[in-house]
């Protein structure tokens, strides 16, 4: 029952939002904004997703998934330059971005696993600028394209032409969030990872193999972070910086789906893509539209703290 | 630092084996038998180069042609040493390194410089403390609105307009919606004149601006849309146009407008980024003449980038206007009597003093003036994409708007228009 009053409650928010900021505008423009909308708030649930994946399962909110991810797409970018065909080059780019993440789960996540998660947390953004700088040495600043076979063919939704490769991120993104609840709910490395999330210590104690269960987890976000790579590169820009910071608003996604609920951070980066789309519609408040979804996610914060649930350091209550 | 070594190092080269090298590499003027020796002329260079973009090839042509004119005798006979300095895209950086540059090592003027940055924290910097500087990669309104700077390239200002023109007198636009970056003294300062020269010609514009790290161009492209315009004006970093540009590509946009962009889209990785959709169909501003160009400096620039500078020094736009503010700052002290060479305010006001310098690399003549603003370069060339490079379609043309009229009295009275 509560679940429905606040789905209610959040569709009547939203409706009101976009009712609120298009208002007096023509019905096949506000259709296109919206259909923009849930493209780019699709790729923020997806960077969302990945993050939430890992923290479920080890408590480390991985800043260095964008990273990560830029080099992969670098990489998969430079092997075409080079005349390697494409799907070798997307299989490349994940599988480097899925040991980079292995390497930091295996060598580095353990001697961390004690500490708290801002300790956690910190360590990666330091891999994630390790990362960046390596990017940056490899490759100058220079105009470059990441395109995918996809990009050529389109429909049209509310007057807006999308491409397949967002249709792929949408269903991508679905596609994951159902998977994974899956696995969680029906794998018994799934059930160790429910564990490992609930209480690490207990878990430990009761003989969860800790350190192979968390290697999945960092692989399984490897692969996650090489598929937003991809997608970020050809979707946003193949500019490794950009690629790396677009953590930021996926970091406000997933706090949307208070780093737990994968559902959640779907609709939580959905809803931000839309309303930073239609804000563009608003002269008065188009200049906030970069804050937009920090300023949500902060709105949900506060909305959670105000049923008494803390977001980061769950794992220590 | 680095650029001064590799400077030195050059010079030091010829030095070494003099005949071998002058016998099979360019010479600059003004051409003395052999390589320069004595004291050195102290000269500075500021650039920025960090995450978003690298502004380092024209400061890296200025020390190439540096290079090159202490290999051919220097100026009086003396070497220039060109220390350069990377602001980071960093406000305090950059006054660090103005400050190293005009205090520490006593710089008679600056020369290159190319940064967001740097301009509009050292603007007033410059004017207390009586240097010039000959820039080579102005992209902010300080850079032009003051008093001791002067560039040889056009920003997106003078380049916007110069696009605008185009698209109004060539593919007969109406209604331009100027994309620009949503920073201060770039996106609406820019496509502001282009809003100015619209309506100074009875016709409408309007201003789309773009957060430098947002992710979605998509909306930019809808708002360009709504606003009715007939034509859209990129005027964007390369990046972000790119990006901008393959969202409109996706709305299968390319027949329904007309598409214009100033000067950042003009570089040679450009077509290839873009892919075979926009050839024919996006028409770039060239602040400076073709880089292919054939006249006599155009073709000095790529030889004395090809000698001294690096193989992987970029030969665009920015490098042109670094070898030309090199190639005039030499000019003007080859002409000064050999005892003020090391007194910078005889030095800034020789600069001061230049009218009329003339170069096949720009399409007007080259002044300075004692002024609160320059622009001195404000005529260009309109190319077009086409088979995966660029073909030129409106040989030099000046550009007109109510931006331009202070400018236009200041040459009246210089004599030159």
């Amino acid at each position: 029952m509560r679940i429905l009053v606040s789905a209610g409650a959040y569709a009547l928010a939203m409706a009101g939002i976009i009712l609120g900021l298009s208002w007096g505008q023509p019905s096949n423009v506000v259709g296109m904004f919206l259909v923009s909308g849930l493209a780019v708030g699709s790729l923020y649930a997806l960077g969302g997703i990945g993050l939430v994946v890992l923290y479920r399962a080890t408590g480390v909110l991985n800043f260095a998934n964008g990273a990560i991810g830029a080099l992969g797409v670098m990489v998969a970018w430079q092997l075409v330059q080079w005349g390697w065909p494409g799907p070798l080059t997307w299989v490349l780019g994940i599988g480097l971005t899925t040991a980079l993440s292995l390497g930091y789960g295996r060598l580095i996540g353990p001697g961390l696993a004690w500490r708290d998660p801002v300790v956690k947390a910190v360590a990666t953004l330091g891999f994630a600028l390790v990362v960046l700088g390596m990017t940056a040495f490899a490759w100058e600043d220079d105009v470059r394209r990441f395109a995918l076979p996809t990009d050529n063919v389109a429909i049209t939704i509310l007057g807006l032409r999308v491409t397949v490769t967002r249709l792929v991120v949408v269903a991508a993104v679905i596609g994951i969030v159902v998977v994974i609840w899956a696995y969680l709910g029906r794998t018994r490395t799934g059930l160790q990872m429910r564990a490992l999330a609930n209480d690490r210590d207990l878990s430990a104690l009761i003989g969860v193999p800790i350190v192979r269960v968390e290697t999945v987890a960092w692989g399984i976000s490897g692969v996650i972070a090489g598929f937003t790579g991809l997608m970020f590169g050809n979707l946003v820009r193949l500019e490794p910086t950009i690629i790396t910071f677009m953590i930021i608003p996926s970091i406000a996604a997933a706090i949307c789906g208070r780093l737990d609920n994968l559902a959640l951070v779907l609709v939580g980066g959905l809803s931000m893509g839309v309303i930073e789309s239609m804000l563009t519609l608003s002269p008065e408040l188009r200049a906030v539209r970069p804050i937009a979804p920090f300023v949500i996610a902060a709105l949900v914060l506060v909305w959670i703290q105000m049923g008494h649930r803390s977001v980061i350091g769950r794992d220590q209550q | 630092m680095k650029t001064t070594l590799k400077a030195m190092f050059l010079a030091g080269t010829v030095l070494a084996i003099p005949g071998v090298v002058l016998a099979d590499t360019v010479v600059c003027e003004p051409g003395n038998d052999g390589p320069a020796t004595g004291a050195p002329i102290r000269v500075g260079g500021i650039f920025g180069n960090a995450a978003p973009g690298d502004f380092s090839s024209a400061t890296r042509a200025a020390s190439a042609y540096f290079a090159c004119v202490n290999a051919s005798g220097g100026i009086h006979g003396r070497p220039v040493e060109y220390g350069v300095e990377n602001d980071q895209w960093n406000p305090e950086l950059a006054a660090q390194a103005a400050a190293k540059l005009v205090e520490d090592q006593g710089v008679v003027a600056l020369v290159g410089n190319a940064s967001f940055v740097e301009m509009s924290v050292n603007a007033s910097y410059y004017a207390r403390n009586g240097v010039m500087v000959m820039a080579s990669g102005c992209a902010v309104s300080e850079c032009f609105e003051s008093s001791n700077i002067v560039s040889t390239n056009q920003g997106p200002l003078a380049s916007s307009v110069g696009a605008a023109m185009y698209a109004v007198e060539d593919l007969g636009a109406t209604n331009i919606a100027c994309i620009g970056l949503a920073i201060p003294s770039v996106g609406n300062w820019s496509c502001g004149a282009v809003e100015s020269y619209m309506e100074a010609q009875g016709l409408r514009a309007s201003s789309v601006l773009m957060n430098p790290g947002a992710p979605d161009v998509n909306s930019s492209l809808l708002e360009a849309i709504a606003s009715g315009a007939d034509s859209i004006l990129v005027n964007l970093p390369a990046g972000l146009g790119i990006a901008f540009l393959g969202a409109a590509e996706q709305q299968a946009l390319r027949d329904v407008y007309t598409w214009t962009s100033s000067t950042p889209l003009y570089d040679v990785s450009v077509p290839g980024a873009l892919g075979s959709y926009w050839d024919g169909a996006l028409y770039v501003n060239a602040e400076l003449t073709p880089l292919d160009g054939e006249g006599e400096h155009a073709r000095h620039w790529r030889a004395v980038m090809d000698d001294y500078g690096r193989t992987d020094d970029p030969r665009d736009t920015f490098s042109q206007a670094g070898y030309l503010s090199a190639r005039f700052f030499t000019q003007l002290l080859s002409t000064m009597d050999p005892a003020e060479i090391d007194d910078r305010a005889a030095v800034t006001a020789a600069i001061q003093g230049i009218v009329g310098y003339e170069s096949d690399l720009i399409c007007g003549p080259y002044y300075v003036g004692v002024a609160d603003r320059h622009m001195p370069n404000r005529a260009g060339t309109m190319v077009r994409v086409s088979d995966g490079g660029f073909e030129v379609v409106r040989e030099c043309y000046e550009y007109e708007g109510p931006y331009f009229e202070p400018l236009i009295e200041a040459e009246r009275a210089l004599g030159l228009h």
